[in-house]
């Protein structure tokens, strides 16, 4: 879902570890915990592999050592922030299937734009281009779906100029979601940059709101363990 | 930004097929891999996952096996 999706979308050249969402089921749990023991998987972080851990919105870390992977990081999640239910991000995924066969289920586009909404920098780029990306690549027939998504995710004054060239009646339709789309109307560019910055900032700060109290709970997990060992 | 503003390598990178570019990224991790190229995650005081203690020093101050292949004519 995170940053191997974004090297297939080309938003990413590489990325150092797998990032997984998966459905939170008792027998998917017992496949995924097979899987990890074949790859020589060990937990190398708080929190422990619990499911009611994860559907607080934990993520558990592995570092595998099976020949051919030591060292890979996997990251496990079964909730992520302001996304809804697996079953809907299932749904709506985007399967790549590969020159030997092999299928890809990625989180779709919007979907995993709006996973990207973190407290992290290095996030935001990935932003930028994962929308500048889908514009490129449906532009030229554009849904309705689609515009609403470009109009509310674009990240840069030059891609916002254009979009409310192309569609202008849409993007005063959501202005009263995106009050910085009348910025971009009026061709104010530096406010607009400011406005798009105070964008991420509140997104930040959103992040970091939904993960204090999960951070408290990790503090108390390492003293835990490190009392434990 | 809009995909003509792209550099052009960045542009070179998105006329591939999402399989040949996951395939050229195994290609680039290889070769990360062997210059010493560290799997631990960079560190990053901004992400919640970000644990001081368990962030080992590793490729970003050089490990053993990383030594500079080629320099640029000065």
């Amino acid at each position: 879902m995170g940053g191997q999706a974004c090297v297939f979308y080309g938003a990413a050249q590489v990325s150092k570890d797998v990032d997984l969402v998966l459905l939170a089921q008792d027998e998917n749990f017992s496949r995924l915990l097979a899987a990890l023991d074949q790859l020589q998987a060990k937990r190398i972080a708080v929190p422990r592999f619990d499911p009611a851990l994860l559907a607080r919105g934990h993520a558990v870390h592995f570092r595998c050592a099976a020949p051919g992977v030591e060292e890979l990081r996997i990251d496990i999640m079964t909730c992520l922030r302001d996304l809804p239910p697996f079953l809907a991000l299932w749904e709506r995924r985007t399967v790549i299937t590969g020159d030997r066969g092999e299928e890809f289920h990625l989180l779709s586009i919007p979907d995993l734009v709006k996973a990207k909404k973190t407290q992290r920098t290095k996030d935001w780029p990935i932003i930028e281009l994962l929308v500048a990306i889908h514009y490129r690549e449906n532009g030229a027939n554009p849904c309705p779906d689609w515009v609403e998504f470009w109009l509310a995710q674009a990240r840069t004054p030059e891609l916002l100029a254009e979009l409310i060239q192309r569609f202008p009646n849409e993007a005063r339709a959501q202005t009263s979601r995106r009050p910085l789309l009348r910025l971009a109307f009026s061709g104010e560019s530096e406010a607009l940059r400011a406005a798009l910055d105070a964008e991420v900032r509140a997104e930040q700060a959103k992040d970091r709101a939904y993960w204090a109290p999960l951070i408290a709970e990790f503090e108390a997990f390492r003293r835990a363990e490190r009392a434990d060992s | 930004m809009t995909f003509e503003e792209m550099p052009d390598e960045w542009q070179e990178w998105l006329e591939l097929t999402p399989i040949e570019r996951f395939r050229q990224s195994e290609q680039i991790f290889a070769q990360y891999l062997a210059i010493g190229g560290s799997l631990d995650p960079d560190p990053d005081p901004t992400s919640p996952f970000y644990d001081p203690d368990q962030w080992r020093p590793g490729a970003a101050y050089g490990r053993a096996g990383l030594r500079v292949l080629r320099r640029g004519a000065s």
